[in-house]
């Protein structure tokens, strides 16, 4: 009945790489990005990171923006992928697009700075989650519709979603959605608080895991109609076939045993692009590296795919958690993996956990071919959402 | 020339749509129906914002005569700041090695439409918007999308924020933004057998450099 809505775009900026080719490389090569922190100001030296390899000022610069403390992080990452996103998908010059952009932190970093002195009164607002996005938005000028969607760790998969519904219901035409979150003190002191941080590279679904690495990071798609990807010519990179929004509803921030909003969410994803569970032939999974998410994670898999799931893996032990940007990243993962024919690996596994799967740590076959792509992104509050990418053709 | 095109495919898509009606909207709730409303011994680690959210939450879903909505929806400029301010204050004045677990967790912007979730039980699609003083009519265009494609039968869409006492002293403290104070629910379903107060048409949401602009189109009823 609909007009498929494709990807015709991907901007990526992660502890991997400044743009697609530099991620592509080191996903391909599994190498990790996490490493000791050096861009961010705080006392937390003992937590490794996975920090972005570039400082502000090194952004200002790219993006031809004045270096002024009251840009934030938050908004730099994002204008970085945003940009890359526009460019791949030959929209640099075009009006009228949609952008739709997921943080929670947003530009805490410059109001920790300032506290507590108030954010000075003839600068930009930076504090609050739509500043940023507008921020981004306006630095291209090409946006008539903006939206931020804060559902903490899926936000920026919730920001895919919701660009899906906006091109079926003919609201937009081409919608730029992803998400965008830096480091802060305040982000990784909050984890600390809750104690699942690990001081050690983090190790998804591994029997010796205990916690994760923060990352930052920030990633958009191009998405449009199928009709007028083809009216174009743009080049068409997959097709986001499915989606899944549920709710954990069990508490703040632990997860279910039985990680019931991930079963629903990747259930309604599979049954909403028309597939079942044997058509899936990769999950990225959200696998952060802490013991509950990744035990209810595998729970919930097991009770949808059997013993019988297709490969898995998290890239979290390559990028750390990028919170609020996680799903846009690792839907774009996923389209480098459709395209380019290969299975990221689940880095830092080496024990098996009775009460985890087993993810992919083995060899990528020359004859892979992936037709449908599952990616989970959950947060806080059991905000648990997964899609599915399906090769174009 | 493009919006004219975009309008007209828009309109033929709405065509034998589902209708979306609201049947509750409630704006205030006063401390005795918040002890009715909500369990004292469940909600003793609540913040101010949360209770004041949820007790309107529930209210508006008895009014609007739905149990279990298909979707929570919450919009909020801020999330619950209080939260948020207490960690800058105890970062500032004791340093990195304070440890706060609750108020960030509860200073995540999500909390409310979780903490909904979490007291209804109910495993519905669930998503806050957070963009500034149009969250509120993000969160509502979702929700309509929804339920007018036929993906969703009813909904319960929230605006929530805080205006703290810091904030009173410091009304400047975030430069030229600030939030209002409210808290406030509305009920959306394409049921037409419950009383509607109105029926919503559109939801139209734009944006110029430097800001964002909402209509909600209403058909009365």
């Amino acid at each position: 009945m609909h007009d498929r809505v494709v990807i015709t775009g991907i901007g990526l900026v992660t502890a991997l790489g400044n743009n697609v080719t530099e991620n592509l490389h080191n996903l391909t090569n599994a190498v990790s990005g996490i490493k000791q922190m050096k861009f961010l100001v705080s006392e937390q030296k003992q937590f490794p990171v996975g920090e972005v390899k570039l400082s502000n000022q090194e952004m200002c610069e790219i993006l031809d923006l004045p270096y002024d403390c009251h840009i934030s992080r938050t908004s730099l990452l994002g204008i970085l992928a945003l940009k890359e996103a526009l460019k791949d998908s030959g929209l640099l010059d075009t009006k009228g697009l949609g952008l739709i952009s997921g943080t929670t932190v947003a530009g805490m970093d410059i109001t920790e700075q300032h506290y507590p002195e108030p954010l000075p009164p003839n600068k930009p607002p930076v504090h609050d989650c739509c500043s940023n996005t507008n921020f981004i938005a306006d630095y291209f000028g090409l946006f008539d519709y903006t939206s931020t969607i804060s559902t903490a760790c899926s936000s920026a998969l919730n920001s895919l979603i919701l660009a899906k519904m906006l091109i079926e219901n003919g609201v937009k035409y081409k919608v730029v959605a992803g998400g965008t979150e830096a480091l802060s003190k305040f982000h990784l002191n909050g984890f600390r608080s809750l104690m699942i941080l690990d001081e050690n590279p983090c190790r998804p679904f591994d029997k010796t895991r205990s916690g994760l690495n923060l990352g930052e990071g920030a990633a958009y798609l191009v998405l449009e109609s199928e009709s007028s990807a083809k009216e174009r010519g743009a080049k068409i990179l997959g097709v986001l076939s499915g989606t899944g929004n549920a709710c954990d509803a069990f508490h703040q921030t632990a997860t279910s045993l039985s990680g019931e909003g991930a079963f629903l969410a990747m259930n309604k994803a599979i049954t909403s692009a028309g597939i079942t569970p044997k058509d899936v032939d990769y999950i990225s999974a959200h696998g952060t590296g802490t013991p509950d998410n990744d035990s209810s994670e595998s729970a919930a898999i097991l009770r949808l795919f059997g013993d019988d799931y297709p490969p898995i893996s998290s890239t979290k032990s390559l990028t750390g958690h990028t919170t609020s940007a996680s799903g846009s990243i690792e839907a774009a993962f996923c389209l480098l993996a459709i395209n380019n024919y290969f299975i990221p690996q689940n880095v830092g596994y080496s024990a098996p956990d009775e009460n985890c799967i087993v993810p992919f740590v083995g060899e990528n076959t020359e004859d892979l071919k992936l037709n449908n792509v599952m990616c989970n992104a959950f947060g806080f509050g059991g905000n648990d959402s997964s899609i599915i990418i399906s090769r174009y053709e | 020339m493009l919006l004219d095109l975009e309008a007209m495919i828009h309109q033929l898509l709405s065509h034998d749509m589902n209708r979306v009606f609201v049947t509750a909207i409630v704006d205030s709730v006063s401390e005795e129906e918040i002890k009715n409303l909500i369990s004292p011994v469940k909600s003793r680690r609540f913040g101010f914002l949360q209770k004041r959210a949820l007790a309107i939450a529930i209210k508006a879903l008895e009014d609007g005569k739905v149990d279990k909505p298909d979707m929570i929806l919450n919009g909020t400029f801020m999330g619950c700041i209080d939260n948020s301010l207490k960690i800058l204050e105890n970062m500032h004045s004791e340093g990195e090695s304070v440890s706060m677990p609750t108020a960030f967790m509860q200073s995540t912007h999500n909390t409310i439409s979780s903490l909904i979730a979490i007291y209804t039980n109910n495993h519905a699609y669930n998503a806050t918007y957070s963009h500034g003083d149009i969250s509120f009519e993000c969160a509502l265009q979702d929700a309509f999308l929804h339920l007018k494609s036929g993906l969703a039968t009813s909904a319960l869409v929230c605006k929530n924020d805080e205006i703290t006492s810091f904030m009173q002293q410091n009304p400047d403290f975030f430069g030229t933004i600030t939030p209002k104070d409210i808290s406030e629910a509305w009920v959306l379903t394409t049921n037409p057998n419950i009383t509607p107060i109105f029926e919503i048409q559109d939801v139209v949401i734009s944006h110029k450099k430097g800001y964002d602009s909402a209509k909600i189109l209403k058909i009365k009823l």
